[in-house]
């Protein structure tokens, strides 16, 4: 079972409903700060945490995710499918 | 000859990010990378990480881009080529193969190079550093079977390895040629927590310890110190710095590496790099250059700084990608790196330098375990800070930093561990 953070969004228009961090992946490079800082932060461990998962568009929440060198955040749309990483 | 109108020479994550940023502003026109990798772009970040030498990663975790994204976005990969020529004028460029290639704007994104170790018996088998996949694979086998390693150099790769080689079951000694860990970058304070995590995890290490030779037959068997000191060993990580790639094919005949004022038409370049403006834009005309090899004007130090990480490369990369494309735009961020392991995390923010004239305001204790040190410059504007662990603080100092936020009222506050920072960001 890995160690996972779940984070629900609920933005208008938005078709990614849920944001996952892996903690166990999760090495605190922060490139996912860098592309939308609005969204992330890093806790006290060097994980990365969600602090405001409607902030941003859909294309900057992916390309934070995309950003990742250990493709530690996961999308996942409203029907549960997950759209990155594909 | 082939023509591309975007050429692109390094196919890491700087010149990786300019591919990517070109092609979502300009769908049409022809994009190569050359690379003397054969791989697409991977993670060069996983590759000192416990988890992934470990196997706790799968190993396919590695690629950050697969060939079909190549494809799709009609980018042309040439790999395992190097470049031997380019003439700015033609706007030619010459691979190893003799291939000639023309373009309309260049991009140099090679990276740079771990710094050899030229000492007697370094070139004696089960020496490794770390850079590419090749260098990882390589240490990976290498662990397998190794009983006994040392580490040399207290930079982020010396800890990290350091942590890699105790969790793979080695008998561990790390080598600082400092009095403590960091030095002079962080405080002794700071250096010994981590040095304390070190030990505490089963690692030896060694300071103000200087390796004189390399002992062995044809591999490794131990290193003798300067003191005659002996330590056995059969295997050994170098993390001793970078240097720059061979750059001989930029013209450097008449310009050599650290010339002050290229003649015309050559490329302006320091020992360590090559310089651009805050653009990132080189002094030769339709030329751009990012990541770790860029000497660029940082706009919030005023001054040209060089700084390998996979952020700042993926930034550059984006910034330099739309100078390319005509839509030139400063490159202004505050860097940061961190890195975690041992149980302790480190993180640097901006400008950590400790010049003599900087103001250094302490948050927390070594005692308490959750230590921050920030940087002050003359202007009483924050600069950089050094954390352990408190990573939690790094976004809002990078804000402070970035917004020039005057803090010389608010000193007392500041050292107080407790106090909120993002109150500061308000003000």
């Amino acid at each position: 079972m890995s160690n996972t953070k779940e984070y629900a969004r609920n933005k208008d228009g938005s078709n990614i409903a849920k944001i996952v961090v892996d903690r166990d992946l999760c090495i605190g490079a922060a490139s996912c700060i860098a592309v939308s800082g609005a969204t992330y932060e890093l806790d006290n461990e060097n994980k990365v945490v969600v602090t405001n998962a409607n902030d941003v568009d859909d294309a900057t929440l992916i390309m934070s995710a995309e950003s990742c060198p250990t493709k530690a955040i996961l999308l996942f749309d409203k029907e549960g499918k997950q759209v990155f990483p594909k | 000859m082939e023509n591309y109108k975007y050429l692109i020479i390094g196919g890491g994550a700087a010149g990786t990010s300019a591919a990517e940023t070109i092609r979502q502003k300009d769908p049409v026109g022809e994009i190569a990378i050359i690379s003397d990798e054969d791989h697409p772009l991977y993670s060069r970040v996983m590759l000192s990480k416990p988890n992934f030498f470990l196997g706790k990663i799968p190993f396919n975790q590695i690629w950050m881009k697969g060939k079909d994204w190549y494809d799709t976005n009609k980018i042309i990969f040439i790999g395992g080529r190097t470049v031997t020529a380019l003439d700015t004028e033609k706007k030619i460029v010459t691979l190893d193969d003799s291939k000639q290639i023309s373009y309309e704007k260049l991009l140099i994104s090679t990276g740079v190079r771990t710094r050899p170790w030229n000492i007697p018996g370094s070139d004696k088998k089960g020496i490794y550093s770390l850079r590419t996949l090749e260098d990882g694979k390589a240490i990976m086998e290498a662990i397998k079977t190794a009983k006994k390693a040392v580490t040399i150099g207290g930079g982020f790769i010396g800890f990290e390895m350091a942590d890699l080689m105790k969790l793979a079951g080695l008998e561990t000694t790390m080598l600082l040629r400092e009095d403590y860990f960091w030095q002079p970058t962080l405080d002794d304070k700071s250096g010994k927590m981590i040095e304390d995590a070190l030990s505490k995890s089963g690692i030896k290490i060694m300071k103000n310890a200087e390796v004189t030779e390399v002992v062995g037959g044809e591999n490794v068997e131990g290193v003798m110190l300067k003191d005659g000191t002996k330590i056995d060993c059969d295997m050994i990580i170098t993390g001793i710095g970078v240097v720059p790639p061979n750059l001989d094919w930029l013209n450097v005949s008449r310009a050599p590496l650290g010339n002050s004022e290229p003649p015309k038409g050559t490329f302006d370049t320091s020992k360590a790099g090559i310089i651009a403006n805050e653009y990132l834009e080189t002094n030769i005309k339709d030329v751009w250059t990012a990541g770790d090899i860029a000497e660029y004007k940082d706009l919030l130090l005023e001054e040209n700084i060089q700084l390998g990480n996979w952020v700042n490369a993926r930034e550059q990369g984006r910034i330099a990608g739309l100078g390319m494309v005509g839509e030139r735009t400063p490159f202004k961020f505050v860097s940061f790196y961190t890195t975690q392991g041992v149980g302790i995390s480190i993180a640097f923010v901006g400008d950590s330098r400790p010049l003599p004239d900087r103001q250094i305001i302490l948050r927390g204790s070594p005692e308490t375990g959750s230590y921050e040190r920030i940087l002050v410059d003359t202007k009483g504007e924050l600069v950089g800070a050094t954390m352990i662990n408190r990573t939690g603080e790094m976004s809002t100092i990078s804000k402070l930093i970035e917004n020039n936020v005057d803090i010389t009222t608010h000193t007392t506050e500041l050292s107080d561990p407790n106090f909120d920072l993002k109150q500061l960001l308000t003000k």
